[in-house]
């Protein structure tokens, strides 16, 4: 008796080792926490070649948007932890606590990379009267409730800088929830909205184009991609207790996937990230590389958990006190 | 005049490659299948493309993707005309009357129509690419929340159409599909709406389960009371329509193709809106078809088939001209473009236009495969249906599960897919249609969000936001094709056309 059981272990043991010495043995499901077109999506669907070549399997993509990102987080959380959901994820779910979306943040996950971060830009229609972030904000000032921003939910990055917006300038606008930072700016693009604070990979094309014009980038200092769009810092210096901050992109997997399988990952996203081919598409997107993985990446979210939740607090944007979860003030 | 020289070298580079025009023909060819399968959607074929054509030059990686694209979206109707179970969301309204076509032992014609008028409307959607590709970007750029409210609106009422006679019984079943598109994260502020606190309601009810639910299983269920009916025997011998049902049927295609194409330039609406529109136009504008609709009416197939490979024209405008995906597809398009070192936007047109008239020439060279490939194995296919039932409909069933499971690779789908089954088998056996159902799921979200997006617009003042529908074209013309829609089925209606013959009687005399 004991000696079947020892040998179902053995046994048990034996497929454990072959199924994940293989991996991945089959195509992985990469999901992408936001829209097509918008900046995470490009980011994905750029470093996924990359990363096959040499994981050797295909990597599916799906969009999952919706829900602040909520939507996919919850989607790989329910998947199995075998390595072959993976999340292709923005820094929204770090605030789902506060945000009172989620009970949960990457603290289920386990950062396979980051592979960057990237800045905010304010951007408004090619013919809208407003020439600087100073004209924009005194015209709201004057018109409360009259002038529109196409944002994507509580928690992302247009409402997070709008956040700061409203904590440093007093602003008063509507906002109205897109899809997506895509549909946000083709949203401003028709006219729909007025301005739109967006992640710089979502825009840059349509501003070199002339369909948006971009106002101030949320940065101390302006973006290679887009170098002459001055920093919002020098018209609003009092954003720079806000700053450096941007989103930043990475791929997670859930935390209790084998360390093998992660050790696979981590090596094949690092081998991606410093691909020249993709590493040029990053800079030109005004994106600023990191390729970090494991505890460092683990650590610089946590410290960007801080921030942000404080600031969400502080400007009444936070449901729940990130203090309840015991995120430390920065 | 070098610059037309030089579109049009860059129009027939895929005619002349013998390897690119091979590759748009397997495209073609493989895509068919993929679209048959339901399931297996063209945006996950591409999508795998993507990683295979990585190396590939950036050329023959579109010419792959054009043929799969179009091979898929004709492909989805083969399923939904013989087995009714749509292949892909744009066959749905294939399925109304092409099931019903396949009953009569006239599958294999309803394809070979089905074939002709998806040519038609592809080659209609290249020409509006071609002509008109900048100025319906400008177009679709004027849909504002509230005009792709009334286009959800207008989707809806389609009901009517759907519901099989019995208009209340079509409104429930409308409002029930609405009601499961509730189910999931609220799309603008991620609460939780129906999920009763599990975690695999949280991302709500897959439409592509729910579609191969609701017509494939349901059906099963419904033909297990038949069970030792003899199968149709299915009239094989004259796949090719005659010409004068072409002919007959052209103007028909013709204004479906077109409004494929501009509901397929939405960023937010693609082929599946597109054919089910169409179905709707069909319907409202055939007086007297040889069949009434639901029963096997020739207009059933062709309005639906010709919208839906329209609107892959009409996805590629947004697409190539800013860079904005017009459905999932060129979503992954986008993607493949960056990978291959291009920047699809606003400047793309500008700084490569050759990639534009390769990809117009290339989409043509695709329509002409599909009318290639499409007469290909149609008496095989048609004999599916004549599968004794009790060996067919388990294999529905088989190829379902798989079907529902591979959209991600998630079993709950399955369990859902098994869910909307037995519902839509209830819904039937009672006589209600799952049509409305499954319109419902589709349209309803699309309401939701963008009703509200409007009202929040206008900082939720109802007075504003009706005024804002008299501020644009767009929302004007979408107004007034509505109200004369809802109008044209009342009682006023017709005493309003009197009121007009006379006036018009008096100013003749």
């Amino acid at each position: 008796m004991i000696a079947r059981k020892l040998l179902g272990a053995v046994a048990l043991g034996l497929i454990t080792t072959v199924a994940s010495a293989a991996y991945p043995e089959r195509d992985i499901t990469g999901t992408i926490m936001w829209g097509a077109g918008g900046a995470m999506d490009v980011v994905s669907r750029a470093v996924q070649p990359h990363a096959e070549a040499v994981l050797g399997k295909k990597i599916v993509m799906v969009n999952k948007p919706g829900g602040t990102g909520a939507i996919s987080t919850n989607f790989v959380n329910n998947a199995p932890a075998d390595g072959y959901n993976i999340l292709f994820g923005a820094e929204n779910p770090q605030l789902h606590k506060v945000l009172g979306l989620a009970e949960f943040d990457y603290d289920k996950f386990f950062p396979v990379t980051i592979f960057a971060r990237s800045v905010g830009v304010v951007v408004v229609k090619a013919d809208a009267p407003w020439k600087t972030m100073t004209e924009l904000v005194e015209d709201a000032k004057k018109r409360p409730s009259k002038i529109k921003m196409a944002m994507t939910g509580p928690g992302g990055l247009p409402h997070t800088v709008a956040s700061m917006l409203g904590a440093v300038t007093k602003l008063n606008t509507v906002s109205v929830p897109f899809d997506g930072e895509g549909p946000a700016v083709t949203a401003v693009m028709g006219g729909h909205a007025d301005f739109a604070p967006v992640g710089v990979g979502a825009a840059t094309e349509s501003i070199k184009a002339g369909r948006v014009r971009a106002l101030a980038v949320v940065n101390t200092e302006p973006v290679d991609s887009l170098p002459n769009v001055p920093p919002i810092t020098k018209e609003y210096p009092d954003f720079g207790k806000f700053l450096p901050w941007g989103p930043f992109y990475g791929v997670f997997v859930r935390k209790d996937t084998p360390d093998d399988i992660k050790a696979a990952l981590v090596k094949a996203f690092k081998t991606a990230t410093d691909n020249p081919q993709f590493k040029q598409l990053m800079a030109d997107r005004g994106n600023i590389m990191m390729n970090i993985s494991g505890a460092e990446a683990e650590a610089f979210m946590t410290k960007w958990q801080s921030v942000t939740s404080w600031l969400l607090h502080d400007v009444g944007a936070a449901k729940i006190s990130p203090e309840k979860f015991g995120i430390p003030k920065p | 005049m070098s610059d037309v020289m030089m579109n049009l070298s860059y129009f027939g580079m895929s005619f002349l490659d013998p390897y690119l025009m091979f590759l748009t023909a397997a495209g073609v060819f493989f895509g068919i299948y993929v679209g048959a399968i339901p399931g297996l959607s063209v945006t996950m074929a591409v999508s795998i493309l993507i990683s295979f054509t990585f190396k590939w030059g950036v050329n023959e990686a579109l010419a792959l993707i054009a043929g799969i694209y179009y091979g898929g979206v004709y492909g989805g109707s083969r399923s939904a005309i013989l087995i009714n179970v749509p292949g892909a969301p744009a066959a749905i309204a294939s399925a109304l009357d092409g099931y019903p076509l396949a009953k009569m032992g006239e599958a294999g014609q309803a394809i070979g129509l089905t074939t002709i008028m998806g040519v038609v409307g592809g080659l209609i959607g290249v020409v509006c690419l071609a002509v008109g590709a900048p100025m319906l970007s400008d177009l679709a750029l004027m849909f504002a929340p509230r005009d792709y409210m009334m286009l959800a609106i207008w989707g809806l009422l389609l009901v009517g159409s759907l519901s099989g006679g019995m208009m209340a019984k079509g409104v429930f079943a409308g409002a029930l599909g609405i009601l499961f598109g509730m189910v999931g994260l609220d799309p603008l502020t991620a609460e939780p709406r129906f999920t009763f606190g599990s975690v695999h309601l949280t991302a709500g009810a897959p439409y592509v389960a729910a579609m191969i639910g609701l017509f494939g299983v349901s059906e099963v269920l419904v033909q297990l009371h038949e069970l030792h009916f003899a199968t149709v025997k299915q009239n094989v011998s004259k796949l090719f329509p005659s010409w004068s049902l072409i002919r007959k049927h052209l103007p028909l295609a013709s204004r479906c193709s077109v409004l494929g194409v501009v509901v397929g330039a939405l960023p937010g609406a693609g082929g599946d809106i597109a054919a089910l529109m169409a179905y709707d136009h069909a319907k409202r504008t055939v007086k007297n078809p040889e069949r009434p609709f639901g029963e096997g009416a020739w207009e059933g197939v062709v309005a639906p088939e010709a919208a839906a490979v329209g609107s892959v024209g009409g996805c590629y405008i947004p697409m190539l001209t800013l860079g904005i995906p017009g459905d999932a597809v060129t979503a992954v398009i986008i993607g493949a473009l960056y990978i291959h070192g291009l920047k699809p936007g606003p400047m793309m047109l500008l700084e490569t236009p050759h990639l534009f008239w390769f990809t117009v020439g290339n989409l043509a060279l695709a329509c002409i495969w599909l009318a290639v490939f499409g007469f290909m194995g149609i008496k095989l296919f048609a004999k599916i249906v004549e599968i004794p039932k009790s060996a067919l409909l388990p294999m529905i069933v088989v190829l379902s599960a798989v079907g529902s499971y591979a959209i991600e690779n998630n079993p709950v789908h399955i369990y859902w897919m098994l869910g909307f089954g037995v519902v839509g088998y209830f819904l039937k056996m009672y006589g209600y249609q799952v049509g409305p159902v499954i319109l419902g799921i589709i349209l309803g979200p699309l309401l939701d969000s963008n009703y509200r997006r409007a009202m929040i617009s206008v900082s939720n003042d109802p007075a504003e936001f009706v005024a804002e529908f008299f501020t644009s074209p767009v929302s004007l013309v979408l107004l007034a094709l509505l109200s004369l829609t809802i109008l044209s089925q009342t009682r006023y209606w017709g005493r309003l056309i009197g009121c007009f013959r006379r006036n018009g009687a008096g100013t003749a005399s």
